[in-house]
């Protein structure tokens, strides 16, 4: 029983980090920019599907897939928010939604198009592809790496949000749009920069799936969006500290779920959302 | 000069460059203009063809479309079906009930289809079926698997107008406790998706294994919602049980994940039977690679290196050569409809539906997965294919099935008239 118990939650733990990786770049972007981006999925996508291709490129070395597959969407988000969602801005959400929701069709005929549409099977880490014994049942190296990157990441956000200058002006300017530009901000470069930076979140957490999922399929964004939509409304819209406990607790939910009331794994989740809409409609962690 | 204005000599000429192109083979030579036979069939001859092309198995579709894109060339290069010339479209079915209704609708109202095929969901079959029924089209199923299809929707309430060409349940159910009743293992658990497939088979494999052998137990069950990328839950409910065999109904990208993911948390190294009847589709086997542990037993729809016969082995060649990859099951089961349709058509020596549903009842065709028979009462196309072991070969970057057992058709597919006595598996006694 000890050993379900443990391996349960260690499963859960490591599938709650992934959806926090995306949950946090899309509550990011929306604290600030007040843009409900479904493409974030999208950047997970191609996060995954270029550092792939640079790790079959550099002989299989995954660690340089990870700083380059990211990068290279940052390109990417940096041309989607430049020319295409600044100008919506100003717009009502559904003409961001349908924006968005149109480069996600487009995002994934892209991928089918440079990559084809079968699934692509990735190999494993070298120096991560073993497994350890817990309390007598295997459980692989990567996944722990992934518990351990999931809060770096966390306290990285909060550091640089809380205690550096530039969180500083991203905060000022998610509070008050015309009073940061008063004061001399550039909000649209600053605006830029923030959605460019949850871009790479995004496309981190799908570059590190690419050994953990095993396989890339052009549909791979769309399931993880919803996901990480959940978390985000769950945790509070704009709110880091909720994504990150709210994916956490949902990751654990459905792990839990899976093992022990297998009827209701796929219901649990959305009985949580139903019950924190209800009782607290801005979510767990909203401030104010 | 007859009537059309041809001369004996022009008609003598037609006939020796025909003979010449089916001589030369497809693509060298083929009449046109004055020299084309005059059709016995009015042309063209139409197929409105749905498969999945978008999401996480637009790969599948891509495999159909190979396959039955090859036929149509093979076809038309070789002189069409009785002189007409046979044209296909492909539609996107999304995996959802009513976009495939929707295309069914657009290919026969709209853009004129004679035939229908394709169709990978058995949600959509089922409800596609009443619909072709109304639109009086033959419908050839190439990839859904759902027994009901044939039993209920064909014999039962008689829809006449539907065929399928592709194994159904009965081989990943009944044919796998076949082979399970000689494996050493007493206790059975699966991992399988959680839809009307995975509980089917499931049930079929426990009904029939159950009835096979005495003593046998079935100890866990966990079942993985589409779109399942991570089956680690799932792998804990199984290890927790501790089965000695693991059967498993999960396919595509999901069965690819899953493997990995199991032989991460050391599940082979404790489970030592482990059954996959979609095992064999090249999607999985190309995908898992060397990650494939040996000694999986594994099947499908059709796999590339059987039946050992000149005919599928040229096929495989030619598939090969056109599109640079080894076929699917269903690049086969797309590639054999196409033939399918032209055998009937030809035989009817028309293509209206009456007289083509009378043509393909209880039809022999000889096709790369071996011998094929529409059976009359149920409209199921009855062929053998193997399950096997997986085990290394150094000629293929994949794992292939090695020993191989083949469970006839005959043997484990229900039989008709599906009521009373002997219609249900076990059939020897």
């Amino acid at each position: 029983m000890l050993q379900s118990l443990v391996h349960v939650c260690l499963a859960g733990i490591s599938a709650g980090m992934f959806i926090w990786l995306v949950a946090s770049g899309l509550t990011l972007v929306f604290g600030v920019l007040r843009v409900l981006n479904f493409a974030h999925g999208s950047f997970y996508m191609l996060g995954a599907y270029v550092c792939l291709t640079v790790l079959k490129a550099m002989g299989g070395n995954f660690w340089i897939g990870l700083v380059l597959g990211p990068l290279v969407v940052c390109v990417v988000g940096y041309f989607m928010e430049r020319f295409l969602l600044r100008y919506v801005y100003h717009l009502e959400l559904p003409y961001q939604l349908l924006l968005t929701f149109a480069m996600v069709l487009i995002f994934d005929d892209a991928v089918k198009m440079i990559w084809g549409a079968g699934s692509a099977s990735s190999p494993a880490v070298p120096g991560l592809s073993g497994s350890l014994s817990i309390v007598g049942r295997q459980f692989p190296v990567y996944n722990l790496f992934i518990i351990a990157v999931g809060p770096l990441v966390a306290v990285g956000l909060y550091a640089l949000l809380e205690k550096t200058w530039w969180g500083r002006i991203i905060r000022a300017a998610a509070s008050d749009r015309e009073m940061a530009s008063a004061i001399g901000v550039k909000v649209p470069t600053m605006f830029t920069a923030v959605f460019v930076f949850g871009a790479w979140l995004s496309a981190m957490g799908g570059a590190l799936a690419v050994p953990y999922v095993g396989l890339l399929t052009t549909g791979m964004g769309e399931a993880i969006i919803i996901e990480a939509f959940v978390v985000v409304v769950i945790g509070g819209l704009g709110s880091l500290k909720g994504a990150f406990f709210v994916s956490l607790i949902i990751g654990l939910l459905s792990s839990f779920g899976t093992r022990f009331i297998p009827m209701l794994d796929m219901f649990l989740v959305f009985i949580l959302m139903a019950v924190v809409l209800l009782w607290r409609p801005q979510g767990l962690f909203a401030e104010g | 000069m007859d009537e059309h204005g041809r001369t004996r000599r022009d008609f003598l000429k037609v006939g020796l460059v025909t003979a010449a192109a089916a001589a030369l083979g497809p693509g060298v030579i083929k009449p046109v203009g004055l020299w084309a036979a005059e059709p016995q069939i009015k042309g063209p001859i139409k197929v409105g063809y749905q498969a999945v092309l978008s999401g996480t198995l637009a790969g599948y579709g891509e495999f159909h479309k190979m396959g039955a894109v090859m036929a149509v060339e093979e076809i038309n290069a070789a002189g069409g079906i009785g002189g007409a010339k046979l044209e296909m479209e492909i539609r996107d079915s999304t995996l959802a009930a009513p976009a495939s209704i929707q295309n069914a609708r657009y290919f026969v109202d709209s853009w004129g289809a004679d035939f229908l095929a394709g169709v990978d969901s058995s949600g959509q079959a089922l409800a596609l079926a009443p619909v072709v029924g109304q639109l009086d089209r033959i419908l050839m199923v190439t990839h859904a698997a759902t027994e009901k299809l044939t039993e209920d929707e064909v014999f039962k309430k008689g829809i006449k107008q539907v065929f399928r060409i592709c194994t159904p349940t009965y081989q990943d159910g009944n044919a796998a406790a076949f082979v399970a009743k000689d494996l050493p293992a007493k206790t059975w658990a699966t991992i399988s998706p959680k839809y009307e497939y995975g509980y089917t088979c499931w049930n079929m494999f426990k009904d029939t294994l159950g009835k096979l052998k005495s003593g046998i137990q079935f100890t866990a069950e966990s079942w993985a919602p589409f779109g399942t990328t991570d089956f680690r839950p799932h792998i804990n409910t199984i290890m927790d049980a501790n089965p000695e065999g693991l059967y498993s109904t999960e396919w595509a990208g999901e069965l690819i994940t899953m493997m990995k993911q199991a032989k991460q948390a050391g599940m082979f190294e404790k489970i030592k039977h482990v059954m996959l009847p979609v095992g064999a589709a090249m999607d999985v086997l190309e995908g898992l690679g060397s990650e494939m542990p040996d000694n999986i037993w594994i099947s499908g729809r059709y796999f590339f290196l059987y039946p050992d016969s000149p005919q599928n082995k040229d096929w495989v060649a030619r598939f090969q050569k056109r599109w640079n990859h080894f076929p699917a099951y269903v690049s086969e089961t797309g590639y054999s409809t196409m033939f399918a349709f032209k055998k009937a058509v030809e035989a009817a020596g028309s293509k209206e539906t009456a007289k083509v549903i009378q043509a393909l009842e209880g039809m022999e065709l000889d096709s790369p997965a071996g011998h094929r028979v529409f059976r009359k009462e149920d409209h199921q196309a009855m062929y053998d294919v193997p399950w096997g072991l997986t085990k290394a070969d150094p000629k293929y970057p994949f794992k292939i099935m090695g020993k191989q057992v083949v469970i006839p058709a005959k043997e484990c597919f229900n039989r008709p008239p599906f009521e009373g006595e002997g219609t249900k598996p076990p059939f020897k006694s």
